[in-house]
C-alpha cells in the first residue's frame, strides 16, 4: 500500500446537529465527510444515492433548508444546524406523491439509481415553473443524469404534474424570502469545532515513483507548439540543451534525482494549476541530433499513489533567429494525461500552464546563458520534497503514518 | 472520491477570519458554497490541512446599493441573484447570467465571490463581471483594497489575492439608461462549463463600450474600448456593423492560434452583439427563462 493512501491517525470529528426528515439528530462526522456519506453511513438513510461525487450527475440531490442542493458538495461542517429532507422524508409530501404516480404512469424510471435525485429536482420544478413548458423542464433536469430510461418519460411525468397543479389553481412559488447565502449555512454562530490539532497529511510526494516503459509508439492525446526567441546564438542554445541538469534547473518545478544511464534521467516535476499541485515522478529519455540541432525528451510519470499519470514528449529545434547572434527555439509538445487531474483539467488549462512555464523557462534560460546564476526554481521547494520522502520512510518503518 | 482529511473552522467575523488566516501555517483553503472547491477536494486535487468556512460571516451575506453601485457580499449565491433577492442596477443582466449557471442545486449554494476567486476561465461571472466593469473588494490584515475584475483574474485559476486576503464583495456599477447588454455562452450540454462566451456592454449614446471574449485558455480577452469591433464607432446601428474579421484579428493577437477555436469564439461574440438590446430601466427585468 502506498503511503499516501494511509489515512492519518487522528482526524477530528464534528458533533453535527441536523434536522433530518423532521427529526432532530446528532451525528459524529469527520469534517471531510460530505452530507451524502453522513446520511448513508451515519444515519442509514441509503435512499440518497452517490454517483459521480463531484456535482455533475445529480443522484445525491437532497433538500437543504427546503431547497435542492448537492449532498456530495456539501461537507459536514457546512451544514451544521441545517434541515435536511431526503427521499425518505418525501413519503408524505403531496407533490412527491403526485410525481410518484406520474413517474409510474409514464415509465419514468428503470434501474432507479437516478430517481431519488430526479424526484427532488422535479419537485423543485413543479414548485417554481409557472407552466408545463417542456423546454424549461428539460433545462431544469439537465443536472440530473439518467442512464437507462432516458428523459422522455421523466419529462412527460413532470409536465403532467405541473399542468395538473396549475389547472387546480395552484400558482408557482416565486423565489420565497430567505436569507442570502448558500442554503444550509448558518450565520452568526461562532462554532468552534475541530479543536483537535489536525493531522498532517502525508506529503503527496511520498508515493513510489512509477517507472513506465518508454515505448517508441507514443501517440499523444493532446499536442501544441510553442516558440521562444532567445538573444543567444543557436550553437550556444543547442549546447545548453545537452546539459540536462542545467535545463532542469531552468524548468520551474523540475528536480532530478538520478541518472541511470547517459540518455535517461529520473526525477520529478511539480505543476500548479491554481490551487491544484501535482508532483509527477518518473523517468525521461533524451535524444539529440547534433547535425540538425534538434532533440527530444520523452518522459512518463505518475503522482503519489499513481492516481494521475502522464506521458509526454517534447521535441525541440534550434534555428537562426531574426537577427544575427539570436536564435529561435521551436517546441513541439505532446502529452497524455489520465486520472483525476485529467478528469478535472481541460486541455486549455494545461496549455495556459504550459505557456506560463515556457515564459519562466525562457527567462531562466536567458539568465543562465547570459552568465547569471541559476534562479531558484519557482513553485517547488526541494527541501520539502525531501522532507516528504523522509517522513514517508519513517511512516513505513513504524508501520503507521 | 473522498477528500483527504482536513480540519474545518467557521470564523464568526471578518477580523476572526483574517487573524486565523495570518496565523495558519499549513495549506489553508477558504470555502463559501463549495461548488468549485468541493469537486477538487473530492478528487483530491487539493489537499488542505484546514478549510475555513466563510458563510458564518454576516457581512459577506449582504447586498446593498451604494451610490448607484451594487455591492454584493462574496457569499451571495447565484440563486439569490436569479430569484431577485438582491437589488439590481443592471436591468436584469445579472439575473439572466445567474439563472443559467450550472444547475439549480449548484446555484443554491454556489457564490459569486467563490466563483470569481476560483477563476475558472469558463465560469460565467469571470466574463460577465469583466464586461460589466465590476470591481472586487479585498480585505487583508493591512485593510481593504479594490481591483477591477480584469486585474483580479490573472490566469486560468489564478487571481491577485494574497495568502492572507479574502474577497469580501463584488461591486457592480449601474448600467446607464440606454446601454445595451448582450451575453451569450456556448455549451455542448446545458449547465456544463462553457466552450465560448461573448459579452458586450455598449453605450450607443456615449459612443463607447466594452466587449469580452471568455472561456478562453487564460483570463478573458477584454476590449475596454470595443469601437474597433464596429468599424471604429459605436452608435445606434452598432449591430449591423459588427466586424468579425476585427474580432478574429484580436483573438489571433491574444495568442489563440487555432482557427476553429477563433471561429467559435467570434461567432459567439457576434451572437452576443446581435442579442444586445438596450436596457429599459434599472429595475429587474422579467424572470429569466432558464430553470
Amino acid at each position: 500500500m502506498s503511503a499516501a493512501l494511509i489515512e492519518p491517525r487522528t482526524t477530528p470529528t464534528l458533533a453535527l446537529a441536523l434536522t433530518v426528515n423532521g427529526r432532530p439528530v446528532r451525528v459524529e462526522a469527520e469534517p471531510r465527510s460530505h452530507l451524502g456519506d453522513v446520511l448513508r453511513d451515519g444515519l442509514d438513510l441509503t435512499g440518497t444515492h452517490l454517483g459521480c461525487e463531484h456535482g455533475v450527475c445529480g443522484a445525491c440531490t437532497v433538500l437543504l433548508d427546503g431547497e435542492p442542493a448537492r449532498a456530495c458538495l456539501t461537507f459536514a461542517g457546512a451544514c451544521s444546524g441545517a434541515s435536511v429532507t431526503t427521499i425518505e422524508g418525501l413519503d408524505g409530501d403531496a407533490i412527491a406523491g403526485e410525481l410518484r404516480a406520474a413517474f409510474n404512469r409514464e415509465h419514468a424510471l428503470q434501474c432507479g439509481y437516478c430517481t431519488p435525485g430526479m424526484m427532488v429536482a422535479a419537485r423543485d420544478l413543479v414548485l417554481r415553473l409557472p407552466e408545463a413548458d417542456e423546454r424549461r423542464i428539460r433545462i431544469g433536469l439537465a443536472g440530473n443524469l439518467c442512464r437507462c430510461t432516458g428523459y422522455a418519460g421523466i419529462v412527460r411525468a413532470v409536465m403532467a404534474v405541473i399542468a395538473e397543479r396549475r389547472g387546480r389553481g395552484i400558482p408557482p412559488e416565486t423565489g420565497a424570502a430567505r436569507a442570502l447565502g448558500p442554503v444550509g449555512a448558518r450565520t452568526g454562530e461562532a462554532i468552534t469545532a475541530s479543536p483537535a490539532p489536525h493531522a498532517v497529511a502525508v506529503a503527496a510526494t511520498a508515493g513510489p515513483a512509477f517507472m513506465a516503459e518508454l515505448g517508441d509508439a507514443f501517440e499523444p492525446a493532446h499536442e501544441f507548439t510553442q516558440s521562444l526567441d532567445l538573444a543567444h546564438p543557436p550553437a550556444a542554445v543547442f549546447a545548453f540543451f545537452g546539459d540536462i541538469e542545467a535545463v532542469a534547473a531552468c524548468l520551474p518545478g523540475a528536480v532530478l534525482t538520478a541518472r541511470p544511464s547517459a540518455d535517461t534521467v529520473e526525477g520529478g516535476l511539480q505543476v500548479r494549476i491554481g490551487p491544484i499541485a501535482a508532483t509527477f515522478r518518473g523517468r525521461a529519455r533524451i535524444t539529440r541530433d547534433e547535425a540538425a540541432l534538434t532533440g527530444s525528451v520523452h518522459g512518463a510519470g505518475s503522482d503519489a499513489g499513481g492516481r494521475s499519470a502522464t506521458e509526454g514528449r517534447i521535441r525541440y529545434r534550434v534555428s537562426d533567429g531574426p537577427e544575427a547572434g539570436t536564435s529561435r527555439l521551436d517546441l513541439d509538445v505532446g502529452y497524455t494525461l489520465t486520472g483525476p487531474l485529467a478528469q478535472f483539467g481541460r486541455p486549455g488549462l494545461v496549455r495556459d500552464l504550459a505557456g506560463r512555464i515556457a515564459a519562466d523557462f525562457s527567462r531562466n534560460l536567458d539568465a543562465r546563458l547570459s552568465g547569471g546564476a541559476a534562479p531558484a526554481p519557482a513553485g517547488l521547494n526541494p527541501l520539502r520534497l525531501l522532507l516528504g520522502l523522509v517522513r514517508a520512510r519513517f511512516a513505513a518503518w513504524l508501520g503507521r503514518p | 472520491m473522498k477528500p483527504a482529511p482536513f480540519a474545518w473552522e467557521w470564523p464568526a467575523s471578518l477580523p476572526a477570519l483574517l487573524a486565523r488566516l495570518a496565523e495558519a501555517t499549513g495549506p489553508v483553503k477558504l470555502i463559501a458554497g463549495g461548488q468549485s472547491l468541493g469537486p477538487m477536494l473530492n478528487l483530491r486535487l487539493v489537499e488542505p490541512d484546514l478549510v475555513l468556512d466563510l458563510t458564518g460571516i454576516e457581512e459577506l451575506r449582504q447586498a446593498h446599493i451604494e451610490g448607484g453601485t451594487l455591492v454584493l457580499g462574496a457569499c451571495v449565491t447565484h440563486a439569490d441573484i436569479e430569484d431577485g433577492r438582491v437589488p439590481d442596477v443592471t436591468g436584469g443582466a445579472l439575473q439572466r447570467v445567474a439563472s443559467a449557471i450550472a444547475y439549480r442545486p449548484v446555484r443554491n449554494r454556489g457564490t459569486v465571490g467563490g466563483s470569481l476567486t476560483h477563476a475558472d476561465p469558463a465560469a460565467d461571472w469571470v466574463t460577465a463581471l469583466t464586461a460589466l466593469g465590476a470591481e472586487v473588494e479585498i480585505a487583508g490584515a493591512m485593510g481593504r483594497r479594490r481591483l477591477p475584475v480584469e486585474r483580479f483574474v490573472t490566469g486560468a485559476l489564478s487571481v491577485a489575492l494574497g495568502p492572507a486576503e479574502v474577497v469580501v464583495a463584488v461591486r457592480v456599477p449601474a448600467l446607464p439608461e440606454g446601454a445595451a447588454w448582450g451575453y451569450v455562452k456556448h455549451c455542448a450540454k446545458v449547465g456544463e462549463f462553457a466552450h465560448a462566451i461573448g459579452a458586450v456592454r455598449l453605450e450607443p449614446q456615449a459612443g463607447r463600450g466594452r466587449a469580452v471574449i471568455g472561456a478562453v485558455e487564460g483570463p478573458p480577452v477584454l476590449l475596454a474600448d470595443a469601437r474597433p469591433l464596429f468599424g471604429g464607432r459605436i452608435d445606434a446601428g452598432f449591430a449591423t456593423r459588427f466586424d468579425a474579421l476585427a474580432a478574429d484579428a484580436i483573438l489571433r493577437e491574444a495568442g489563440m492560434a487555432d482557427a476553429v477555436e477563433r471561429h467559435i469564439h467570434v461567432t459567439v461574440l457576434a451572437r452576443a452583439v446581435a442579442a444586445a438590446a438596450p436596457v429599459a430601466s434599472p429595475t429587474p427585468a422579467a424572470r429569466p427563462e432558464a430553470a
